[in-house]
């Protein structure tokens, strides 16, 4: 059974790691099949060593620091969407929690007041703007447009 | 790249410098992009695989501690990509794949006996578990020692070189089967 324990140490051997002792050296001198086995695995080294490298295409560099550029815009918009809605939460919880400490506290009065006030200046603000509202569909159309093409040049182009 | 180098360029990197950004990537997209090509077997998403690595060490620079190398820590990013992608593998290659062309080899002529065996060998490799195929892939490429495959993968230097003899092992016995 020694073929085997020979055989089980011809990678080492290939490799350089390993000097076969007296004992394995006597038995590949007198072994034509271990001897070939070894010969083969030499033979596999020696092509490892010399087997090709693949190189990335010329615009590797470029291709990956702009996919790299487009995922930082990415997480930016993130996390200016998230600030943007937890300042608007903490805005929203503001003006609730004032108009409950205002009814709770009795001061109806107060409250009715500044209802009528804030319902006199949509009023005013409507008259005047509503004449003008065509301008003013056609600019937040524009405006959509422009965020639109934006947001269309800068999406994943990554399989091109 | 040696290890001050290394460690200057982190910390440019660190300072959202891009130019010392590019310089990382082509200082190793070289050795990333072949050991992706020679571990995974759908050649058309290598490119993919290479930028997503660069994309993991830009996002995880700013945690980067310096205790293992760069090239180590790439390495180990390498390992993983290519780990997460095996759920995509192609369907296995046989030695004898009749998709490509014969090669008949010739006794009298050395150079089709290498080109023959050099293909035989590439489908024997492909046919390898992938830790194999990436420890193969990777310790054969110019200046990757067992100690750097041992601190990338997180395992004792033993375990990395009966891996590979492992591997090795494997190569030649699918090599000398196919020759019966």
């Amino acid at each position: 059974m020694f073929c085997d324990e020979v055989l089980e140490a011809l990678e080492p051997i290939a490799a350089g790691d390993l000097m076969p002792d007296a004992r394995t050296a006597a038995h590949l001198a007198s072994c034509a099949d271990c001897r070939a086995a070894l010969d083969r695995a030499r033979e596999i080294e020696r092509m490892l060593q010399v087997r090709t490298a693949p190189a990335p295409p010329a615009q590797f560099t470029s291709r990956t620091l702009a996919r790299i550029r487009r995922d930082r815009w990415r997480s930016d918009q993130v996390l200016d969407a998230g600030f943007n809605i937890a300042v608007a939460s903490l805005v929203f919880a503001a003006i609730a929690g004032v108009w409950l400490v205002m009814n709770r506290s009795g001061i109806v009065t107060f409250s009715n007041d500044a209802v009528a006030l804030i319902e006199m200046f949509i009023g005013t603000f409507v008259a005047r703007v509503a004449p003008e509202l065509p301008l003013y569909a056609a600019a937040m159309a524009l405006l959509a447009a422009t965020v639109g093409v934006w947001w269309w040049a800068e999406r994943d182009v990554t399989n091109w | 790249m040696d290890a001050a180098h290394e460690r200057a360029l982190v910390e440019r990197c660190r300072q959202d410098d891009e130019g010392a950004f590019q310089e990382l990537v082509d200082g190793y997209k070289n050795q990333v992009f072949a050991m992706i090509a020679r571990t995974v077997q759908d050649r058309s998403r290598v490119e993919d695989l290479a930028q997503d690595v660069f994309l993991r060490v830009h996002r995880g620079l700013p945690y980067f501690r310096g205790e293992a190398r760069l090239s180590t820590w790439i390495f180990r990013i390498v390992a993983n990509v290519c780990t997460q992608a095996r759920t995509r593998r192609p369907a296995p290659i046989s030695l004898d794949d009749e998709r490509s062309a014969p090669i008949t080899p010739s006794g009298a002529d050395p150079q089709f006996a290498d080109i023959e065996l050099r293909d035989r060998l590439e489908k024997a490799i492909a046919r390898l578990p992938d830790q194999q195929r990436l420890l193969i892939a990777a310790h054969y490429l110019q200046g990757v020692q067992y100690e750097d495959l041992a601190d990338g993968l997180g395992l004792p230097l033993g375990t990395v070189k009966t891996h590979l003899y492992r591997a090795k092992r494997q190569l030649r016995r699918l090599l000398e089967t196919e020759l019966k």
